[in-house]
């Protein structure tokens, strides 16, 4: 694979017939969907993702990239918010259904070597590929912090996601209905200033991940941040998601999504409206 | 003949001097220069990589969003980000020369001497089979379509390349103007060797909620299966026009977009945004061709062309 600044070496991209083991809905717009994906779910690292085909025929055309939020032996899970035609298709889709798709692609996110302690930042959806950093965290014994936030009680994410893996988890929600009131970023500063901590990883709203990668670097921790463009390849040939960084433009499905928030240049129109 | 002789179809198709394997080749941009589809097919059963447009100088390419989906299509405005012909030898055609695959090389300018200059550049490189002239792209301020919707600008262009290079000299053609055969003429006779068509169809999408374009730069160009008519139609009607080779594309996703096209007078032909949601399209095609012909006893591929009855 082409400019990949994968540490490890990552596994090259496959196209995966897969099944449907279940879907539920998990949350409030919120639907999370088993799939067995053997292939994928051996190779893949925490942050890459999977470009899905939800459609065919011809009434929309292009993949939808997914993050891969969990793997559980050959199957993995996605976690994913229902916003328009894709995402609606996949709501409707059963156990039993067949799909394909292409991965693990991406770069994914960076264990630096020697950390003890790591702080997790979510907004919203941001919590999906954050599930299998967590894990794998806690498995090489580093100590885990949450911070995760959300409109409201209702549409906060799985909120037993990070129990057994996390240490501490800390909930924001804009109306107070669970934990804090305010944003996930007021407890994310609150954080920064109590622990001590080696890295951040955040994922979510982009404008919320430049707030967080401003309060790290004032915090003196390194942070990595999760970016999504829109994507029409997945592969790095059509240069449709590139990313504005100190290096030049990077492409978001085969440099990304996770990039070092240091070298990123913060540009907000480049955000795709969301509800 | 009878069903049991299992004969072995001619897949082999001829772009003027250059005999190309296969008669299916990559559209211009949906490919890159082939390696990131390395992973899913085998790039040495292609007709050829037609590479992404390659300019003089590094383009930094338009700002996001770049593209917005749309019933049955597309619309992109990527604004040929490149590194420069320069980068593109050290890094695309070096990776190219381990790959045993004709290579066509899009080339993009601002300017007349531009797209000069990028030949000039390339004519000391080996691994380039032929050029293909981007007259047509939408997404750029001044030069590309410009050159493409007038006639003497076409001219005007392709003359100065023809004079720059005796290698295969394509021109590919825009959509978006009034008489697409009229243009065909023109460059064919300013020495174009080939033609390929058609480019992307200049348009547009508007977010509702937020009242903004769907695209940064406003308009881009439409691809994908919703301008597989448009494009068919010009394709027959410059075939028509022309006595030189006929790229077709537009749309095309399967064999029997492929066959269409053929019928319709291409000698080959090109799968692009198709690329994106299949990554295999091409592989699936050139079966899908070679299937066609076998069971319909047709001996070479290149009996298709133009085979339209009307
Ligand atoms: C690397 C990556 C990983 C992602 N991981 C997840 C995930 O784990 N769970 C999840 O729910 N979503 C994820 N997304 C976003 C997801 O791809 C989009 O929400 C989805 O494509 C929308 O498809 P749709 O057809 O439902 O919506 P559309 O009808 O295409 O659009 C509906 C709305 O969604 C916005 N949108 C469309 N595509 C994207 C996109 N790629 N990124 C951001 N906004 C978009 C549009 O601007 C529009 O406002 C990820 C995106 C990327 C790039
Ligand atoms: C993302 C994208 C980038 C493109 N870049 C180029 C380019 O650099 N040069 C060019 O001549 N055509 C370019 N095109 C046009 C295609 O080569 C092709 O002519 C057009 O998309 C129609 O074919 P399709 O419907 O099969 O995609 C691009 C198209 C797309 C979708
Ligand atoms: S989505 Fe095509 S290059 Fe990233």
């Amino acid at each position: 694979m082409s400019g990949c600044a994968c540490s490890e070496h990552a596994v090259p991209p496959a196209l995966e017939r897969v099944e449907v083991v279940a879907n539920d809905r998990v949350a409030s717009g919120v639907g999370l969907v088993v799939l067995h994906a053997p292939r994928t779910a051996e190779t893949v690292r925490s942050g890459q993702f999977v470009h899905v085909r939800l459609a065919h025929g011809t009434s929309f055309i292009l993949r939808r990239p997914f993050s891969v939020h969990r793997v559980r032996g050959e199957r993995i899970e996605i976690l994913y918010q229902v916003l328009g035609t894709g995402t609606r298709t996949l709501a409707e889709r059963e156990a039993g259904d067949e799909m394909d798709l292409i991965g693990p692609l991406g770069h994914g996110w960076e264990i630096p070597p020697g950390i003890a302690h790591a702080l997790l930042v979510a907004g919203g959806l941001g919590v999906a590929p954050l599930g299998m950093l967590a894990e794998e965290l806690a498995a090489r014994g580093v100590a885990v912090t949450v911070a995760t936030g959300a409109p409201n009680k209702e549409r906060l994410l799985v909120r037993d996601l990070f129990e057994g893996v996390a240490r501490r988890v800390e909930i924001a929600t804009d109306d107070g209905s669970c934990g804090t009131r305010g944003f996930v970023t007021g407890v994310c500063e609150n954080l920064l200033a109590d622990e001590a901590l080696d890295v951040v990883y955040t994922c979510g709203p982009e404008s919320m991940q430049r707030i967080v990668a401003a309060q790290a670097a004032g915090a003196g921790v390194p942070c990595q941040v999760s970016l999504e463009r829109l994507m029409a390849c997945g592969i790095g040939a059509c240069l449709s998601c590139v990313v504005r960084t100190s290096q030049g433009l990077k492409r978001a499905c085969v440099d990304g999504p996770v990039f070092d928030a240091a070298v990123v240049l913060w540009d907000l129109t480049e955000i795709p409206a969301k509800q | 003949m009878s069903g049991r002789v299992s004969h072995t179809v001619d897949m082999s198709v001829k772009l003027g001097e250059l005999t190309l394997r296969t008669p299916v080749l990559t559209a211009s941009g949906t490919f890159a220069s082939g390696r990131e589809f390395a992973d899913f097919i085998d790039l040495e059963r292609l007709g050829a990589v037609v590479t992404k447009g390659v300019s003089l100088e590094p383009w930094e390419g338009s700002p996001s969003p770049r593209i917005a989906e749309t019933p049955s299509g597309m619309l992109n405005s990527i604004g040929l980000q490149n590194p420069g012909v320069e980068a593109f030898c050290e890094d695309d055609l070096a990776w190219l020369s381990s790959v045993d695959v004709p290579v066509i090389v899009n080339v993009s300018g601002h300017t007349v001497l531009e797209y000069v200059s990028v030949i000039e550049r390339l004519e000391v490189e080996p691994r380039v089979d032929a050029y293909e002239i981007n007259i047509s792209c939408p997404n750029v301020d001044s030069g590309g379509m410009a050159f493409g919707t007038a006639c003497t600008p076409a001219e005007e262009v392709t003359r100065a390349c023809r004079a720059a290079t005796s290698r295969p000299l394509i021109v590919k053609l825009s959509p978006n103007v009034t008489d697409i055969a009229e243009i065909a003429r023109a460059v064919v006779a300013s020495g174009a060797d080939g033609v390929s068509l058609i480019n992307t169809l200049l348009g547009m999408a508007i977010d509702i909620r937020t009242f903004r374009p769907k695209l940064a730069r406003i308009v881009g160009g439409l691809s994908g299966p919703a301008i597989k008519p448009v494009a068919l139609r010009m394709v027959w009607q410059v075939a028509g026009a022309v006595d030189v080779p006929v790229i077709g594309m537009g749309g095309i996703t399967d064999t029997e977009d492929a066959v269409e096209f053929m019928l319709a007078g291409a000698t080959a032909i090109s799968v692009g945004t198709a690329n994106f949601v299949d990554p295999t399209t091409v592989m699936r095609v050139t079966d899908g061709l070679a299937e066609f012909c076998r069971t319909r006893s047709i001996a070479r591929v290149s009996n298709l062309t133009g085979a339209m009855r009307t």
